[in-house]
């Protein structure tokens, strides 16, 4: 085993080299990740404003699974979904088992809860009035509902980047799902997880700096974002 | 503006097993100011936002000019003609200008039309702060100038002068007068009866569910356009 400065090193120089494998594993794990995030948003929120705004029988019981699928650990929803495509699973015959759409199947139940309950702490938090102010002032239901976003935006943005950052770092789901194939499934947890396996941390490390940067990135933006809004810039 | 009337009948309304509203009838008419008087927990907010169509009913009409219907019906219509103000207005995250703004509808000459709201509210030293940064009297003189860039039919104000000094009262009398002197329908809703013997033209009351006259009051204040 190297010295872990010479693996850091090492994993630098794969990233700086543009190493086409790295950065093809890193492709296609944003790829995945914004797809599942790209069809669950709009569901999510939606969702979201329901459960906050009407009044219908099973509401109660809606906002308390959700918040209770939050804590679903991700090898479970993939295990879930490769039972329903696997080959004698009740969806094999759509032959999906060990595609990228697999994978984003399992990255939209895993951040569909995440985005519905972090919304709607939101939406709840919402002063009523803003609603009521926006639907009197001449907006339909469908600007109404943007208004009420835009009101809440940062709540939001947290529950974007809450969901973004699980889905990207889950290994369970994506494993189980993917099959981590090169250069098609193989993403950048599973990659980190085989690597790390095989005793060659420079690309584990390498993936893992990206992750990183990513998370640090996101939360200094949401942060610099709220120190705007706080000084009314 | 639209010259319209509202005729709502037999509107009641309860929550659980507390009847709020039980037939309460009422009119609105272009350029005429209804006063409405009732205790706390009387129904007033209740049946204002019936009105507006932001809650449903349990029973109750509407005409505005072609009979009779019930209040399903019309809930829209109401939404888009009649205009309600919050006791505290809601200001949206943004500056005077964007808040004043949001009333008009795509493709009109929103700077223009700006323009003359912040003159007509007195808005336009703070065109450009935080809605939320004003004072109690301010927000509310905002949120009149942002209903009068909507042009409604009708505009209910529930409790429109509570928690305000002499100045920030005065100043919004005025500006309910200007609205009343456009054709402005006007049902207000308030305590403070006195502030308004300048303005009203109808005063009424409720209570027990249902709408009657009301006593005359008492102290009067004078209201001077600035």
């Amino acid at each position: 085993m190297q010295p872990l400065t010479e693996t850091i090193a090492n994993a630098t120089r794969l990233l700086l080299d543009g190493n086409p494998e790295l950065w093809g594993i890193i492709a296609i794990s944003f790829r995945v990740s914004l797809t599942a995030m790209l069809v669950a948003t709009p569901f999510a929120i939606l969702t979201a404003f329901a459960l906050a705004h009407f009044e219908f029988p099973g509401r109660k019981l809606l906002v308390t699974l959700f918040s209770s699928l939050l804590s679903v650990p991700a090898v479970v929803v993939g295990l879930t979904f490769y039972l329903l495509l696997s080959r004698q699973g009740p969806l094999g015959d759509w032959k999906l088992l060990f595609t990228q759409t697999a994978m984003v199947i399992g990255q939209i139940a895993l951040c569909f809860p995440i985005l519905v309950a972090m919304s709607h702490s939101a939406f709840q938090a919402l002063d009523r009035r803003a609603w009521e102010t926006a639907r009197t002032l001449g907006a339909g239901p469908t600007r109404a509902l943007f208004t009420l976003m835009r009101e809440i935006r940062f709540g939001l943005f947290a529950a974007l980047f809450a969901a973004f950052g699980r889905i990207i770092a889950e290994v369970g789901s994506s494993m189980m799902l993917g099959g981590n194939i090169l250069h098609y499934t193989r993403n950048i947890p599973t990659a980190i997880a085989l690597e790390t396996s095989r005793g060659e941390f420079a690309q584990g490390i390498a993936l893992g700096i990206v992750l990183l940067t990513l998370t640090f990135s996101v939360t200094a933006l949401l942060q610099h974002l709220q120190q705007r809004r706080m000084s009314g810039q | 503006m639209t010259q319209a009337q509202f005729r709502f009948t037999g509107i009641g309304k309860a929550f659980g097993e507390r009847r709020v509203l039980k037939a309460a009838n009422i009119d609105l008419s272009a350029g005429c100011c209804v006063l409405l008087s009732g205790r706390n927990g009387s129904g007033k907010s209740t049946l204002l936002r019936i009105m507006a169509g932001m809650e449903k009913p349990d029973r109750g009409e509407v005409d505005f000019g072609g009979g009779p219907l019930p209040w399903r019906r019309c809930s829209h219509y109401l939404q888009q003609h009649i205009l309600y103000l919050h006791q505290q207005p809601y200001m949206f995250d943004g500056n005077v200008r964007y808040n004043l703004g949001y009333a008009l509808r795509r493709g009109r000459d929103k700077k223009t039309l700006i323009a003359a709201a912040l003159h007509w509210g007195g808005l336009e030293a703070m065109a450009n702060a935080p809605a939320r940064s004003l004072s109690g009297g301010e927000r509310q003189r905002l949120a009149l100038a942002r209903a009068w860039l909507r042009r409604p039919a009708a505009m209910l104000l529930d409790e429109p002068t509570a928690n305000m000094d002499i100045e920030a009262r005065i100043t919004t009398l005025a500006l309910l007068r200007s609205l009343k002197e456009e054709g402005y329908a006007l049902l207000i809703s308030s305590h403070d009866q006195h502030h308004f013997d300048d303005l009203f033209d109808v005063r009424l009351h409720l209570g027990d569910g249902r709408i009657g006259p009301a006593r005359p009051s008492a102290q009067r204040i004078t209201v001077v356009r600035s």
